[in-house]
């Protein structure tokens, strides 16, 4: 039986049986945590419309985290039979080394109720999306884009979370993302695009194929490069990578190994007024939505960075009591295979007073507007030295001057957080390397770039 | 220490044997059975002050041939009812031999592992530090057999702060002197040459592996060449470079962390020239590419048994050439030499790559002078290769901090060696 064909009781049975199961070798044991979990996962992959190849993954597992008064362990082994959740036990019971109770309290633990997700796709939705989509990026650019590749993911997932006192919480959700691949004219290479689908029932692929036009047409301008110092536009893409890089500034740290004193401005800010970040767990159209966080406390949105001025950081329970912070729900857990750890989530710019793009656009004399990071955003934040490799177009008012296919920013990450002068309005989600985030386009006045 | 690896299948061979004779007589309505990938893997993780982490995954996957598509069904669990329900999906219904009463032996990490895992983890130089072991063991069923997949246990220690990682073969004798060289700190002072210039470049203490993973390695990989993705496509038998270099993928190097005796198709590892005295010469496909390309079959490989197997490198191998690598920098007028690489990229679309620089020294009439800060170095990919210099140093050197290469988004174990390596002339960015 796999997850796909079976009903949202059955999973919560299986689950059930595999914490009863641990719950049985744990008798004894003062303090436990089981985390079980179950997900269905199907990617569908497309070329020129066609399929071409499609997977189907059924996962589960179960991980046992124990306190036994002097020891602590955790262990996690795949499968929810009774034999995977004893050799979970036994496993973590094996591996305890002496050290505090990393678990939270029961006091602290609960569930934010959070809107209930949609609905699966249906039969045959990735092959209606390579088909639409297609079709609507040919219309908008006359024919000069082709949609290649697609693949299409999309899964369903349960978990449970249970304790040695008898809490515990259950949640069941949905997600889905695609990555689409565009070619551009006779231009050798793809253009690779990561969405995040809140809701597959409700994707408006029209406009998903006018964002992709809009920033893909820019680069068939002809090539003209610039220097010195000038006015930026980051789309959102540039932006979601920047945050990723200053991510580790948000997640609690040592006061002796903190870089975060050194890198605010004289009036103790990290960045200009217009940046307000925040931590969300329980935004329904974020990709990770849960009514708690990795180890049971409530989900919340954790506000990060206030106009400008740092606030709050992410923490685990046992990172929180460690460097004496006040624990806010900051562990995540993204499967059954991690133990929970200090960790950002749904990383968002808050961008209720943020101006239309094309506003943006339209607001500096020339401009470069960076369309998409060639290499991760590199960001030492004891020295404060970031570097940033793109390409973009050079804009003047909104007509656009040319394509600069490889352009670098240097400079120290401060000065360039706090030029900040508005955020967007055209907040989307994307894929990084410590989180998901969420990210509008940026205006950042007077930067250096290097021709 | 001694090499560790998983010699032994992860099952009982006449159970294999029978697996495979049942699946030998499958019949489907349309698409064919392609192969049942089976795995166990276990993961143990270590950092000073914390418990001993210990996760344990199996997991199966069937692969189906449909005449114009794939199909690929996965599983947790290697329970008989799980093979079952895997070989079953387009299939009459076959009931696989049962597993054996006794379940296979829980994988057990490398002798010595965990003491030591917990010394190093204690020593101030590796403070914060995360500790990992690998071990895995798989089995490929197809309908002609079953062949047991064997790889070494790898070790992996992650530093603070999101810098590359030590990736090295548990037993790798130069692991020792790796670990020293890990924890030295960056040099306190360091000069990062301006941004625009165009400067000839030593790669050294192997960091020329790394850039021809990224600019041969990758761009010779089936899917890419399938699709005409790759700068490479179409160039087969074209001299790439001026270098008299000779370039192997080989999976049998089992001192370097991308070596397998049989990859996750079930094709027995052999060495695969890309280069020969710098004309491409060959491709890295899996069986799907390999039927696309008329090219040899042996490289497709799986990040774990939810994924399936793609084309992808092993352990690229440069070997020595006749000039002493201290002559190839002495010869260098103005330059730079780089002795440690953060990172490396190439960029599909434009065809460029991007090198970090990690360590290094200006090279001033043939001298080290003052260590490099980071930066990056850039340059088209079919430039940068016509531009390396026909000497071939005597010093072939291995690389172990860009050993976890990760393609789509899929991690892999990989590995390379080469000796020292001038490229004329790369971009500071």
């Amino acid at each position: 039986m796999t997850a796909g064909r079976e009903t949202t009781d059955d999973l919560g049975a299986r689950l059930a049986v595999a914490a009863a199961s641990c719950r049985s070798r744990l008798a004894g044991v003062p303090r436990w945590e089981v985390f079980a979990k179950t997900s269905l996962t199907r990617q569908t992959e497309l070329v020129d419309g066609r399929l071409r190849r499609s997977l189907e993954i059924d996962e589960n597992g179960v991980a046992v985290r124990l306190f036994d008064g002097a020891r602590a362990g955790f262990a996690a082994v795949s499968g929810l039979e009774p034999a995977a959740a004893h050799g979970a036990v036994e496993a973590a019971a094996a591996g305890a080394a002496p050290g505090p109770d990393p678990m939270p309290p029961a006091r602290l633990l609960g569930a934010t109720p959070v809107a209930p997700g949609p609905a699966m796709a249906p039969a045959g939705w990735a092959q209606h999306v390579a088909g639409e989509l297609g079709i609507a990026l040919a219309t908008m650019s006359e024919g000069v884009l082709r949609l290649g590749r697609v693949i299409a993911q999309e899964g369903r997932y349960r978990w449970l979370l249970a304790t040695a006192e008898g809490w515990s919480a259950e949640h069941e959700r949905m997600a889905a993302s695609l990555l689409l691949e565009v070619m551009v004219g006779d231009r050798p290479g793809v253009w690779r695009e990561w969405v995040h689908v809140a809701d597959p029932q409700a994707l408006d692929l029209a406009a998903l194929a006018a964002r992709i036009g809009d920033r893909v047409l820019l680069t068939r301008h002809r090539i003209a490069t610039d220097g010195g110092l000038h006015d930026l536009i980051l789309h959102p893409e540039m932006t979601a990578q920047l945050l990723a890089a200053i991510a580790p500034l948000f997640v609690a740290t040592p006061d002796a190994r903190d870089p975060l004193p050194r890198l605010l401005g004289s009036d103790g800010l990290l960045a200009a007024y217009a940046l307000t970040v925040v931590d969300d767990r329980a935004d329904p159209t974020a990709p990770v939505v849960s009514p708690c966080d990795g180890e049971g406390l409530p989900s919340r949105r954790t506000l990060l960075l206030d106009e400008g001025a740092p606030r709050h950081r992410v923490a685990s329970f046992a990172d929180a009591r460690r460097l004496d912070e006040t624990p806010r729900g900051g562990a995540v857990r993204r499967s059954y295979r991690d133990r929970p750890a200090t960790g950002l989530a749904n990383l968002r710019v808050v961008t209720d007073d943020g101006r239309p793009p094309g506003e943006l656009l339209g607001a500096s004399d020339r401009a470069l507007y960076l369309l998409r990071p060639l290499a991760p955003v590199s960001c030492d934040l004891v020295s404060g030295a970031y570097s940033l490799i793109a390409s973009g177009v050079w804009i003047e008012g909104r007509r656009v001057l040319g394509w600069h296919p490889v352009v670098e920013l240097t400079g120290k990450i401060g000065s360039l957080l706090r030029r900040i002068e508005a955020v967007g309005t055209d907040l989307a989600w994307f894929q990084t390397s410590q989180c998901f985030v969420g990210a509008p386009s940026l205006l950042v006045r007077r930067q250096s770039v290097i021709g | 220490m001694t090499p560790a690896t998983s010699e032994r299948p992860p099952f009982e061979t006449r159970w294999l044997d029978e697996l495979a004779e049942g699946c030998r007589g499958l019949r489907g309505h349309h698409p064919r059975f392609e192969d049942l990938y089976l795995e166990r893997r276990l993961e143990l993780r270590v950092a000073a002050g914390a418990e001993l982490a210990s996760v344990q995954i199996d997991g199966g996957a069937s692969r189906w041939r449909f005449a114009d598509r794939w199909a690929m069904h996965a599983a947790a669990g290697v329970s008989s009812a799980a093979v079952a329900g895997l070989v079953s999906r387009y299939a009459d219904r076959l009931d696989p031999p049962p597993v054996p009463a006794a379940p296979p032996a829980a994988l057990a990490p490398p002798a010595g592992w965990i003491d030591w895992a917990h010394g190093l983890a204690g020593r101030p130089a590796f403070r914060g530090a995360v500790l990992r072991c690998f071990v895995r063991q798989a089995v490929v069923v197809r309908r002609d057999g079953w062949r047991g997949i064997s790889t070494p246990a790898l070790v992996r220690i992650e530093p603070t702060g999101g810098a590359p990682a030590l990736l090295a073969v548990w037993g790798q004798p130069l692991l020792g002197d790796w670990l020293r060289r890990f924890s030295e700190p960056a040099p306190a002072r360091t000069w990062t040459p301006p941004a625009g210039q165009q400067r000839p470049v030593v790669l050294t203490e192997g960091t020329a592996g790394v850039l021809l993973h990224e600019l041969v390695g990758h761009l010779v990989e089936g899917d890419l060449i399938a699709d005409g993705r790759s700068p490479l496509a179409g160039l087969g038998g074209a001299a790439l470079t001026d270098a008299v270099i000779d370039l192997v993928d080989d999976p049998r190097r089992r001192d370097l962390p991308g070596a397998f005796d049989c990859d996750d198709e079930g094709v027995p590892a052999r060495p695969m020239p890309l280069l020969r005295s710098g004309r491409l010469c060959g491709l890295l496909c899996d069986r799907e590419t390999a039927e696309v390309c008329g090219a040899e079959a042996g490289r497709g490989r799986r990040s774990d048994w939810r994924q399936p197997p793609r084309p992808r490198l092993s352990n690229l191998v440069v070997p020595a050439g006749p000039h002493p690598a201290r002559d190839l920098e002495a010869g260098v007028d103005r330059g730079l030499v780089v002795t440690r690489l953060g990172g490396a990229t190439v960029d599909p679309g434009s065809g460029r790559a991007v090198l970090r620089v990690e360590r290094g020294f200006e090279l001033q009439h043939g001298r080290r002078r003052r260590p490099l800060g980071p930066f990056e170095l850039t340059g088209s990919v079919t430039e940068i290769l016509a531009g390396i210099d026909p000497r071939v140093g005597d010093d072939p050197t291995p690389d172990w901090r860009l050993g976890w290469c990760v393609k789509d988004g899929t991690p892999l174990p990989t590995g390379s060696e080469a000796p020292t390596l001038v490229v004329r002339r790369l971009e500071v960015l």
